[in-house]
Formats: structure tokens, C-alpha cells, sequence
């Protein structure tokens, strides 16, 4: 169980000011790679806090619904160009995102994955591909800068990292759906 | 196992009156989705007062702000080196002076550009932008704030954020500003619907009027 401390130490690191002052300066690592990585820093989390919790775990999220909803809320919140730029200019946005990515979508996330059916993980990236056609669509396409604090061609940047990132989900949606099929033949 | 339904039930509950108080607060009410919009709500609510501040005119006049007590005054902030949304900016703004009544804009209302560029609008340059716009450089004159303190404080006040990039250009947001008599900031508006505009300001004034 050595790794949990390496994945601390990852998220400590995240969170020192200067780290996490680099990291926001370029709108499309602030948003694809630093919030994912928070995220991910709650996956890698979650095993040992639902070994810690299990009741817990079992109880409030028991065919992985509630966690669902609860990733995806947050997930859309911090999609806002609004959250964004709170999240540079408000010290205490900054410190939701630093809890609410790794604790309320990241942790939750893993608990609800291994529960659900996979008509809802479809379901789930099905619903993020369509989301992030739109937000792709919204920052290329947007007559108006959406961040204050980045500047337009960022915000262009962001959007084709937005639709790469939904062609990505549509392929592996693809890949899924043709593996299956052949399985069934 | 009751329980433990109620439990699902009660998670489904907290986690989506969670979500949509997070939504509500993170967008104020389902107002402000962008941090301008929220910016332009806040800016109406404030009224600022505009700064003490001394302007540099196209013809190289000096003069302080309150020059212009009494008056209404149509503000727009530009740079004149911005090749993107400046032009459209103060096209817009030459629009809405187009539609103002010659008296209103004669006696009760000062339209004035300020650059946010100092140390490359000078006079001169300010001068050529005005022959471009063909203002008549009095109802309507563009303006430089020498001092950067100064440019600063009505910057940050006004809700003006201009970030400087790599190639001397600047990325700003851009609105009409309506600054009433008193020097307090009464309007925010969108430097797109310039028909709007004119009839905001209007009714401003004739309200203004009647008080």
C-alpha cells in the first residue's frame, strides 16, 4: 500500500501555489489537465478510503446512482467558464476545486463504476461526448471571450481540446459496441 | 433492507439539492453564466463613482475628468494598435451616436473613447483614430490617462480587464459605459446592440429629467 502515499505526495504537490499557478497560467491545462488530474488523484483515493468506509460506501451509494449523479454534478459545475475564472480570482473557489475534483467526483466515481450496469457507463460517457461537442462547440465558436482572465485564442484552444477529447469517447463507444457484437456472434 | 432504501432515497436527495445549490450560487441564480455577465450584474448593483483622474485629449488638452459634471457621458475603453474588436467597438459607439437626437448630443450627453494604451496613443495617434471615426472632437473625443495609477484604479473599478499578450496586443472585454451626472456609473451595456443602446440611454436621460 506504499502507492497511496505517492498519490498524497502527487496531491500536495498539485496544490503548491506555484504548481498550481503554472498549471492554471494555460486555460487548457488548468481545465484538461489539472482538473483531471485531481479527479484522478480521488480514483486512485477511493480503494482505500472504501476499505476504510465500506458501510458507508454500501449504504449511500449502493447500485452507484447517487455517485453517479453526484461526479456528474460536479463534473458540469467546474465545466462553467464561470467556475474557471472564480477559481483564479476567489481563494475559496480555488480550494473547492482542490476538494470537491478528488472527493466528490473523483472518489465517488470509482465506488459507482464497479456497481453500475453498463448501460449506465455507456449512458454516463454517451452523455460526456454530447457535453463536450457542446462546450467544444461553445469556446471555438463563441463570438464573446468567455474567461476574463484568458485570452481568446486560449479559449479556442480549449474547445479543440474539448472536441478531440469527445472523439476520443466516440471511438472508444465505437470500439465498445463492435467488440461486443462480435462477443455475441 | 427498508432502510437502506430510504438511505438511497435520502442520498439522491442530498446529492441533487447539493448540486443544484452549487449550480445556483456558481452561476447567481442561473444568471451569470460567464464571469462578465456576472462582472456587468455586480457593476449595476455597485454604481461606481467614477475616479478623480486627468485625461489627455486627441488635441493634446488637458483636463480632469469633472470637466464633464453635468452631463451625461457614453464611455467606451479601446486601444487604437487593437485590430480585432476596438474598430467594431467604436464603429458600434459612432452608431449610437448617429441615433442620439443632435440636441441630446449637443448639450446633455458627452461621448468619449479612452485608451487604456497610453504610451502608444498619443495625441497624434488618438487624432488619426478620431479622422477615422469622424468625430467631431468635441461631443465626441478619444482620450488617454497618462498616469497608470490612475488608469488603473478607473480600470479596476469599472470592471475593465485588460490582459497584455506576447505581440504588444492587449485582450479586453468591451461594453458601452453610461456615467451619469454625477460622475456615478450608471449602465453597462452591450457594445453588439447598438439599437438597444441608444434607447437605454434615452430613457436614462429622460428619466434623469423628470427627477
Amino acid at each position: 500500500m506504499k502507492g497511496i502515499y505517492y498519490v498524497v505526495i502527487l496531491y500536495i504537490f498539485l496544490m503548491l501555489p506555484p504548481v498550481a499557478n503554472l498549471m492554471e497560467s494555460v486555460m487548457i491545462i488548468h481545465m484538461h489537465m489539472q482538473m483531471t488530474l485531481f479527479a484522478a488523484i480521488g480514483f486512485l483515493l477511493a480503494p482505500g478510503m472504501i476499505r476504510k468506509f465500506p458501510r458507508f460506501f454500501e449504504e449511500w451509494n449502493p447500485n452507484g446512482i447517487p455517485g453517479l449523479l453526484l461526479f456528474v454534478l460536479v463534473i458540469v459545475y467546474w465545466t462553467l467558464p464561470r467556475s474557471m475564472d472564480e477559481a483564479l480570482n476567489l481563494w475559496y473557489i480555488e480550494l473547492f476545486k482542490f476538494i470537491s475534483l478528488p472527493f466528490l467526483a473523483g472518489v465517488p466515481l470509482r465506488d459507482s463504476w464497479k456497481k453500475l450496469k453498463s448501460s449506465w457507463k455507456n449512458g454516463l460517457i454517451i452523455f460526456f461526448t454530447l457535453l463536450f461537442i457542446v462546450m467544444g462547440w461553445l469556446y471555438i465558436w463563441s463570438p464573446n471571450q468567455l474567461c476574463n482572465n484568458y485570452l481568446l485564442i486560449d479559449q479556442i484552444t480549449l474547445g479543440w481540446g474539448f472536441l478531440l477529447t469527445a472523439v476520443c469517447m466516440i471511438i472508444y463507444l465505437a470500439y465498445s459496441y463492435i467488440t461486443d457484437l462480435a462477443e455475441n456472434i | 433492507m427498508m432502510v437502506n432504501k430510504n438511505k438511497t432515497l435520502l442520498s439522491y436527495f442530498v446529492i441533487a439539492v447539493f448540486g443544484l445549490v452549487l449550480l445556483y450560487l456558481g452561476t447567481d441564480g442561473f444568471t451569470a453564466y460567464t464571469s462578465e455577465k456576472a462582472r456587468v450584474n455586480q457593476l449595476k448593483e455597485e454604481t461606481p463613482m467614477f475616479p478623480e483622474v486627468t485625461l489627455e485629449d486627441h488635441a493634446g488638452r488637458v483636463y480632469p475628468f469633472s470637466e464633464f459634471e453635468g452631463k451625461y457621458v457614453f464611455i467606451t475603453f479601446f486601444y487604437s494598435m487593437c485590430g480585432t474588436v476596438c474598430p467594431e467597438l467604436e464603429k458600434n459607439m459612432a452608431e449610437v451616436y448617429e441615433m442620439l437626437p443632435e440636441d441630446v448630443v449637443e448639450e446633455g450627453i458627452q461621448f468619449l473613447s479612452i485608451s487604456f494604451d497610453p504610451e502608444r496613443d498619443t495625441p497624434e495617434v488618438l487624432d488619426t483614430y478620431r479622422e477615422w471615426l469622424g468625430s467631431d472632437g468635441e461631443t465626441w473625443r478619444m482620450a488617454r490617462i497618462p498616469d497608470q495609477k490612475e488608469l488603473d484604479e478607473l480600470l479596476d473599478r469599472f470592471g475593465v480587464i485588460v490582459i497584455p499578450d506576447e505581440y504588444g496586443n492587449f485582450a479586453h472585454n468591451s461594453a458601452f459605459y453610461l456615467v451619469d451626472p454625477d460622475g456615478r456609473l450608471v449602465e453597462v451595456m452591450d457594445y453588439q446592440e447598438t439599437r438597444e443602446a441608444a434607447a437605454t440611454v434615452m430613457e436614462i436621460m429622460e428619466e434623469g429629467e423628470e427627477k
